[in-house]
C-alpha cells in the first residue's frame, strides 16, 4: 500500500511537471500528450495492480503484477534510447553537412 | 611512370586533424607526384590548419571536429566540382609514402579498376604493431567476410585511389573511422572494378586503440557500432 501511494505521488510529481512545462511552451502539443497519457496509464496501472496480477496469474507467468510492470517498463525504455540514438545520428549527419557546406562556400 | 604524361587530373585529399608535426612534410612529399592537394582540416585546435596554408595549397576547414570520414568526403567533393579524374586518400600523419601514389592511381589510368586500396600484406612488408597484426585487422577482416562479403587483404587501409565514376557513385555518410568498411560496402555493392596494390605503412605510437576509436583505424568497437546506426538513419 506504502509502496502504492508512493509511486503515485512521483507519478503526480511527472504530470504536474508535464502541465509547467507545457503552460511554459518548452513542449509542444503532441508531446505533452504522449506524456499526459503515458503518466496516467502508468498511475491506472498502480491503481489496478491487483487485477493486473491476476491477468499475469492467468496468463502463466510466475512474477507479480509489478514485477511484469516493471520489465515492460525496461523494455520500453531501451526501446525510447534506441530511438535517441537514431534521432542523435540524423542531427550528427546533418551538423557535418552544415559544417561541410561552410567549409566549401567559403573556399569558393 | 611520370604522371606528366597522362592527361588525368590528380587530386590528392589530405584529411588532418592537429597534425602539426607532420602536415608540412606530407604536403611537400605529396607536391612532387601532383600540384592539387587538398588538406581538410578538420578543426585542430594546434597549428595545423596555418602550416597547410603556408604550403600554398588548398585548404579546406571544418570549423567543427567531424572526423576523418567527413573530412574525406569534403574533399571529395571539391575535388569532384573542380574536374578531378582520380582522387587519392592519404593520410597526414606520415604513415604512407608519397612515391606509392603512383602505383595506387596506375590500374585506374590502365582502365583496369575504378578504386584501388592500398594492402599492408602484399608483397611490401610493413613494420605492423603485434596487437594490430595478431588481433585487430584479422577481426576486422573476418567481419567484413562474415557481414559484408568482402574479401580483401587489408581492407582498414587508408590509401586509397578512386576515380570519377567512384567519386560520383560513393558519398562517404560515416564520418569517424568507419568510413573505411562503408567505401568497402558501397564498391562491391555497385560493382565497381576493384583493385588491391601493395603499399608500405610506417606506424607511429598513438592510435591502436581498439575501443575508444581516437586515433587514425581505431576503435574497432566503435566501427562496428557506427556501421550499424548507419544503417538506421540511411
Amino acid at each position: 500500500m506504502f509502496q502504492q501511494i508512493l509511486a503515485l505521488i512521483i507519478i503526480l510529481f511527472f504530470i504536474s511537471r508535464i502541465v509547467w512545462q507545457k503552460k511554459k511552451k518548452q513542449i509542444n502539443n503532441n508531446e505533452f500528450i504522449f506524456w499526459l497519457t503515458f503518466w496516467i496509464i502508468a498511475g491506472v496501472a498502480i491503481l489496478s495492480l491487483k487485477y493486473i496480477d491476476k491477468i499475469v496469474g492467468f496468463l502463466g507467468f510466475s512474477g507479480t503484477g509489478i514485477d511484469i510492470l516493471f520489465y515492460i517498463a525496461v523494455v520500453i525504455l531501451v526501446y525510447l534510447v534506441f530511438k535517441i540514438r537514431i534521432r542523435q545520428a540524423r542531427i550528427e549527419k546533418n551538423i557535418t553537412e552544415i559544417v561541410r557546406n561552410i567549409s566549401l562556400k567559403n573556399k569558393e | 611512370m611520370n604522371l606528366h604524361d597522362y592527361n588525368v587530373n590528380i587530386f590528392c585529399v589530405i584529411p588532418s586533424y592537429n597534425e602539426e608535426d607532420h602536415i608540412v612534410e606530407v604536403i611537400k612529399d605529396v607536391k612532387k607526384i601532383t600540384k592539387n592537394i587538398i588538406v581538410v582540416d578538420d578543426s585542430s585546435t594546434d597549428n595545423t590548419y596555418s602550416l597547410a596554408k603556408s604550403q600554398k595549397v588548398t585548404v579546406l576547414r571544418h570549423i567543427i571536429n567531424r572526423g576523418q570520414g567527413a573530412s574525406l568526403q569534403t574533399g571529395n567533393e571539391y575535388a569532384y566540382s573542380n574536374n578531378a579524374d582520380i582522387v587519392v586518400h592519404f593520410d597526414a600523419d606520415g604513415q604512407f609514402k608519397a612515391e606509392e601514389i603512383k602505383d595506387i592511381i596506375k590500374p585506374i589510368i590502365n582502365n583496369k579498376a575504378d578504386i584501388v586500396f592500398g594492402s599492408r600484406f602484399l608483397e611490401k612488408k610493413s613494420k605492423i604493431p603485434k596487437l594490430k597484426k595478431i588481433i585487430i585487422l584479422p577481426l576486422a577482416k573476418l567481419i567484413n567476410k562474415i557481414f559484408f562479403g568482402i574479401n580483401l587483404t587489408d581492407p582498414q587501409n587508408g590509401f586509397r585511389a578512386i576515380n570519377r565514376k567512384a567519386l560520383e557513385t560513393i558519398k562517404i555518410e560515416n564520418d569517424g573511422a568507419a568510413h573505411c568498411n562503408e567505401i568497402l560496402i558501397k564498391s562491391f555493392k555497385n560493382n565497381l572494378r576493384i583493385k588491391e596494390v601493395p603499399v608500405s605503412v610506417i606506424y607511429n605510437h598513438f592510435g591502436q586503440n581498439i575501443l575508444n576509436g581516437k586515433g587514425r583505424g581505431a576503435g574497432g568497437i566503435k566501427i562496428i557500432k557506427d556501421l550499424i546506426i548507419g544503417r538506421f538513419i540511411n
